[in-house]
């Protein structure tokens, strides 16, 4: 029995080709991954198979109606979650359910959802106001009303926490009946290893449609299959890295933060925070959604002002000569911050004089940057219109125009592929090699690994600070995810 | 008709918390209402004008001192040319009157005597005033005098008798109309960011994917805002009525009805735009151009529609403020008038008809719009192989 059977499906937006001839059968009361690159066509195929997109060729049917002409019929047995999932920021959690068993014709019976997700003490919080692992739960919690009986999820735990994407596996697994066909489209390999059935799509296409299993024994194993599915990654010397000429003068503790504090009334977003960044390392501020980790970027940046204790960036202090500080940073927000309706070259040339480099010296700046970035062939496109990947090479980009020798990232995989990810390690750890201080977020807990230091954060406090092996080590865990679990659920029960 | 509840419960929540919308319906209108009654004035205006007198006869001596009598000019004496120039660069008169050496001496001879009048002509509206100010003193000047012998008299005596307006207070028919302009805005503004704001936050994308149906979007519009509307306007006429005093001498039921209309039509115009731009920033600048400026212009508030160019007074024909200012003005001041009620409410009603079904048509109940042939082409297989 089949829930969704696709017989060569194509799709285009006007010269590109999401999809390209696809075929798949997705069988019922499975658990179905859907991985790819960025721009493969994953979100493209679960609009289509919801009637949300129509398709230019090629035959589609979902729980045996045509989602081309029937979707009336089809979307009341279905729920999907969009990427970029529709809450309404300005009801409340419980107006959020309320509106949307209304819009799906079903009964106000919350109580079981609101236990399970967590969510009851905050029903009567706005949306807007929820961290970004319970926005996710909301989501799912309003996708998963009236027990539709094919669920499509698009990418549910992107810029999710460890524990709260554990969270969401169990609601769907917990809330679903034996029947419930699910299709959970997602970037975290280990999460896909864990289902029924994989497919992987690339360029339209599918490349594998099968157990898991069949491609590796362990999440390791089926990631580096399907990395070498994809086109595999080989690791060359990072040409950024090569080009990177650090500035001499460099003291051993570059990024310095002294008793960080912010207080928001009584409440503390981030409470004594203190550590010291070597030079050349690379340290890992790692914890839940809501932690307080994007607060201490900002006060580490000049962008927030602490309410006490100070940090200092080369020395100089933040708050007393924010710029001066600032012009030692590179910086990579968390969303892609760059203007989309200007080329790759003018992003380039206007960050360059945002940084005060000369203009003599500009145009000569911005050419090497584009051409050891590899962005020679997008150089005229306008930024908006760039896959993923690439976004994420430009922000970089622009971050380390004027060669600052202290690198800030604030989660600057999410949402990216594998092939793209382990691309940005690779500069990442030898920018790091040539002497340049990076502080990075993440919750891809395999990065974390990359990391020379971690510092694990939990409601505002260090509760962990060491090398990624002594992590595991005091936790007592085999893996970076299993000790951050523990060691939150540990500070937890104290 | 439960969806239809859910929705509009959801927008009027929405509405409520956000201060924005409350402020374009309340605090805007009377920000508005405040400026057209204090701040505008299209009436008659006290100018300053420079008087110079080359003909010092003590008959020609009393025509300047009437310049300093009237209560519609301020006059000051200038000796020489040059100061004259200087005053009016400088903007310390708006005009001048120049009485030549020979005045005095062709009026008594019965011959036509000149008045040099000089006006700033970089504001037309003062220049007219000082040009006919000038020489309605002069006329009534020389009716007195002892020329007026000499000058033939005219033939009709005019008496100006003004109906509706008997005071020309341009208060009284500038305020009413300034509703229209709040109307407007609330109408457009306010909505075109409403539905562009579900599109650009997914909630659009969300709520395509439950049962909800083309029309439960459309009225999920439409209601809350008309009743936010209707309410604003309600606040608008209390204030024009009960606060500034403007005589009204219609009838409230049809104002309300014939209000309701023009709203109608601005909350098709504004969701249109949202419909199809998908942009809060695009639309909100859309809604100004398209909605505000011909309220403000081309409604025959500020401009007579008689006075525009041939082009522009047919375009004022598809824009409904027109026939709404229309209507406000001749409530207010005239009282009901059937023939002016029935037809801009008929003009009123096929707009916001036309528009309400271009909303029905815009709004998507997919990401992309359906190609209609292809969908026929579908059904066309689908029956063959069925």
């Amino acid at each position: 029995m089949n829930t969704v059977e696709i017989k060569n499906l194509t799709k285009t937006f006007g010269k590109t080709t999401a999809l390209d001839n696809l075929s798949l059968n997705i069988e019922k009361g499975k658990i179905t991954g859907l991985i790819g690159a960025d721009g493969a066509g994953k979100t493209t195929l679960l609009r289509t198979i919801t009637g949300l997109l129509i398709p230019d060729s090629g035959e589609i049917s979902a729980l045996g109606f045509n989602p081309v002409t029937q979707k009336d019929e089809l979307t009341p047995l279905i729920g999907y979650m969009p990427q970029k999932f529709g809450l309404y920021e300005d009801l409340t959690v419980l107006e959020n359910l309320i509106l949307y068993a209304d819009l799906k014709n079903v009964t106000h019976n919350f109580e079981k959802m609101l236990e399970f997700t967590k969510l009851a003490p905050f029903q009567d919080r706005l949306a807007g106001a929820l961290s970004g692992g319970m926005k996710q739960k909301l989501g799912l919690a309003c996708t998963l009303l009236g027990n539709p009986e094919f669920l499509l999820l698009d990418e549910p735990s992107v810029g999710v926490d460890p524990i709260s994407r554990k969270d969401l596996m169990k609601m769907v697994r917990e809330m679903i009946n034996p029947q419930t066909t699910v299709l959970w489209s997602t970037a975290y390999l280990d999460e896909a290893h864990s289902f029924d059935t994989a497919i992987v799509i690339d360029k339209g296409r599918v490349i594998y449609n099968g157990k898991p299993h069949d491609l590796g024994e362990t999440a390791q194993e089926f990631e580096n299959k399907v990395i070498d599915l994809m086109g595999g990654y080989k690791q060359e010397p990072s040409k950024i890295a090569e080009n990177y000429t650090l500035l001499k003068d460099i003291r051993d503790c570059t990024v310095e933060a002294d008793n960080l504090e912010k207080r928001y009334g009584n409440f503390y977003a981030v409470k004594n925070n203190s550590f010291c960044i070597q030079k050349g390392e690379i340290f890992g501020l790692l914890g839940p959604n809501g932690a307080g980790k994007s607060t201490s970027f900002k006060m580490m940046c000049g962008l927030a002002k602490p309410t006490n204790g100070t940090a200092r960036i080369m020395g100089i202090d933040i708050t007393k000569d924010p710029e001066k500080a600032r012009s030692n940073l590179g910086y990579m927000a968390q969303k892609f911050s760059l203007y989309g309706s200007l080329t790759v070259r003018e992003n380039l040339e206007f960050f360059a004089s945002a940084y005060g480099i000369k203009f003599k010296n500009r145009a000569a700046k911005v050419q090497e940057i584009i051409e050891v970035f590899g962005l020679k062939d997008y150089a005229q496109q306008k930024s908006e219109e760039l896959p993923l990947g690439l976004k994420q090479r430009l922000s970089m980009a622009c971050a380390l125009i004027h060669n600052p020798p202290v690198l800030f990232l604030d989660e600057p995989t999410s949402g990216v592929d594998v092939i793209t990810r382990r691309d940005f390690w690779n500069h990442i750890t030898s920018l790091a090699k040539k002497g340049v201080t990076i502080l990075v977020t993440t919750h891809f807990m395999d990065e974390a690994e990359y990391c020379d230091r971690i510092s694990l954060f939990y409601h505002g406090e260090t509760i962990a600070l060491g090398t990624p092996q002594e992590l595991k080590d005091k936790a007592k865990a085999k893996t970076m995810e299993e000790s951050f679990i523990t060691l939150i659920k540990e500070s937890e029960g104290e | 008709m439960k969806i239809l509840l859910a929705l509009i419960k959801k927008e009027i929540k929405q509405i409520l918390r956000d201060p924005s919308s409350i402020i374009i319906a309340f605090v805007l209108p009377f920000i508005s209402i405040m400026i057209y009654m204090y701040g505008i004035n299209l009436d008659s205006v006290r100018v300053t004008m420079g008087i110079k007198n080359d003909d010092p006869t003590p008959e020609v001596a009393t025509l300047v001192k009437s310049f300093g009598h009237s209560k519609y000019v301020n006059s000051i004496y200038f000796d020489n040319m040059k100061d004259i120039e200087t005053a009016i660069v400088r903007s310390k008169i708006k005009g001048a009157v120049i009485i030549p050496n020979d005045f005095s001496t062709k009026l008594a001879k019965g011959q036509n005597a000149d008045l040099l009048v000089i006006t700033d002509g970089s504001e037309v509206n003062t220049a007219n005033y000082v040009q006919s100010y000038a020489l309605a003193i002069g006329n009534s000047w020389l009716a007195t005098s002892k020329y007026s012998h000499s000058a033939n008299p005219p033939a009709i005596n005019t008496e100006i008798r003004t109906w509706y307006n008997p005071d020309l207070n341009s208060h009284y028919f500038i305020v009413p109309g300034s509703i229209a302009i709040t109307m407007t805005l609330i109408g457009i503004l306010l909505t075109s960011l409403v539905v562009a704001r579900e599109w650009e936050r997914g909630t659009m994308e969300a709520m395509l994917s439950t049962s909800v149906k083309t029309i439960h979007i459309v009225l999920g519009k439409y209601i809350p805002y008309f009743i936010l509307g209707m309410l604003s306007l309600t606040f608008n006429i209390f204030l024009c009525i009960v606060i500034f005093q403007i005589p009204f001498r219609g009838n409230y039921l049809v104002l309300l009805l014939v209000s309701g209309l023009f709203l109608f039509t601005s909350l098709g115009i504004g969701l249109n735009i949202s419909s199809v731009l998908k942009n809060q920033f695009l639309a909100s600048m859309v809604a100004m151009s398209v909605g505000f400026m011909p309220a403000l212009m081309l409604s025959g508030l500020m401009f007579p529609i008689n006075s525009m160019p041939v082009f522009f007074q047919h375009l004022t024909r598809i824009l409904p403020p027109r026939y709404y200012v229309s209507f406000i003005e001749s409530e207010f001041m005239a009282g009901t008038v059937p023939e002016i009620v029935i037809a801009n409410a008929i003009y009123l009603t096929i707009l916001g008809l036309i528009l309400f079904a271009a909303v029905y048509k815009n709004t998507l109940t997919r990401l992309e719009k359906e190609n209609t042939k292809h969908l026929k082409k579908k059904a066309a297989e689908r029956r063959v192989n069925g």
